[in-house]
């Protein structure tokens, strides 16, 4: 009892102290661990939250890359093929285109040869005609001359019968 | 100035003595009601300087329950931290000039209005009583009642010896805590209070310097004690425990 007194223990006064330091302890974890922790957790999450956004960010832009690469490579190597059709096209066009031209210079100088001839053919006739017209008319005109009437009308007609022979 | 043990009676209501230990302590309760309201009442996402230095205590208090209490941090954190804050305050503010200085003449001797709340046994004894009576109940609570028996009563004549033991263990904690923090605190103290009637000037700088760094110690040393027990009597009486 004389430590006790000595200490100065009074059992109102530690009971204060035991209150005291309850209601201090209350105070602290409702009003100052609870906001604060809470507002780290926020923080950390905001945080996680962040970082797992950018690395889907980054994810997206990854896949953003390979797809517009991909695309690039398909357009490419389409437009590649596209050309080559488009080559072969051509070439067979102008082929056709060719070969077509050939073909009607071909009946262009055809036809023409034919009508030449055919024109020449009618000329070469007519020329002959009238040569022989004119041979006719000479030898009408000559014979008169030499020959009584019944020797040229032989002689007109063996020429003209001759002439239509050769005509 | 005082040198007793006990702390004195400043004012008395009926049969209970307010004594210049209790001011302390309210001083104390004071300063951190302050603190707590400023915090709390400007708490953003983003801190200022107060929720900043408060955010980095907390943070780095509660990392330390963490890496002894694994996932029993979040029940112990609060008593750790409470105590340690309010024994630092107390430890600290009794430090403050006027603190021992300041006060009233009675038979002829100076009376101080405030002495360190940690150089009261009463004050002392009640935080390790709260201590010890948390560190049961959180116990009881974690293990269950049989788990958290079998550790002081069993049939086997050897495991009740240790149970005994333990038993006593407890009891030796209560004085330890409440001892130690008192002795350290209470003789910090009386070396002030010497040093200063030899010379007043300068000369106790070194020794405030001490007294500052025993003040820290001594609160971690009472919270993580604290902390320890608690992180041992809530595992299970038959596994290994991380403290």
């Amino acid at each position: 009892m004389e430590i006790i007194n000595n200490f100065g223990l009074d059992p109102l006064l530690l009971g204060a102290q035991i209150v005291n330091f309850l209601i201090i302890f209350y105070v602290l974890k409702r009003f100052l661990y609870k906001p604060v922790l809470g507002i780290l957790k926020k923080r950390e999450d905001t945080i996680k939250e962040g970082l797992r956004q950018a690395e889907d960010g980054k994810k997206l832009f990854e896949e953003a890359q390979n797809k517009e690469k991909e695309i690039l490579t398909r357009a490419q190597n389409q437009a590649q093929t596209i050309l080559e059709e488009a080559k072969i096209q051509t070439d067979e066009l102008a082929k056709q285109i060719e070969q077509k031209a050939q073909k009607n210079a071909s009946d262009i100088i055809n036809s023409a040869t034919e009508k030449i001839n055919q024109e020449r053919e009618i000329a070469e006739k007519k020329l002959s005609e009238y040569v022989s017209r004119l041979a006719v008319e000479l030898l009408e005109k000559s014979a008169s001359e030499l020959f009584d009437a019944k020797d040229q009308k032989q002689l007109i007609k063996i020429a003209t019968d001759k002439f239509k022979k050769l005509n | 100035m005082h040198s007793s043990f006990a702390a004195e009676s400043v004012v008395q209501i009926g049969i209970f003595k307010v004594t210049n230990a209790l001011i302390n302590a309210l001083f104390v309760d004071i300063i951190i009601i302050a603190i707590c309201y400023l915090v709390a009442k400007n708490i953003k996402l983003i801190p200022g300087y107060l929720q900043n230095a408060t955010e980095l205590i907390i943070h780095s208090f509660y990392e330390m329950t963490e890496s002894v209490a694994q996932e029993k941090a979040k029940i112990i954190f609060p008593f750790f931290m409470s105590f340690f804050i309010f024994i630092l305050l107390s430890n600290w503010t009794a430090l403050l000039p006027g603190v021992t200085s300041i006060g009233f003449f009675k038979d002829h001797e100076l009376v101080p209005l405030m002495r360190g709340a940690t150089s009261d046994l009463n004050t002392t004894l009640g935080l390790a009583l709260v201590s010890i009576a948390a560190t049961h109940i959180m116990s009881i609570r974690a293990v269950g009642v049989k788990d958290y028996l079998s550790r002081y009563i069993s049939l086997n004549p050897i495991n009740l010896f240790i149970g005994i033991l333990e038993i006593i263990s407890e009891i030796t904690k209560v004085i330890s805590l409440s001892f130690r923090l008192f002795g350290n605190i209470f003789a910090g103290e009386i070396v002030l209070f010497t040093v200063s009637g030899i010379f007043a000037f300068l000369f106790p700088i070194p020794f405030l310097t001490l007294e500052i760094i025993v003040g820290l110690v001594q609160a971690l040393v009472f919270s993580m004690l604290t902390m320890a027990f608690m992180a041992i009597l809530t595992t299970p009486h038959h596994q290994p425990d991380h403290a």
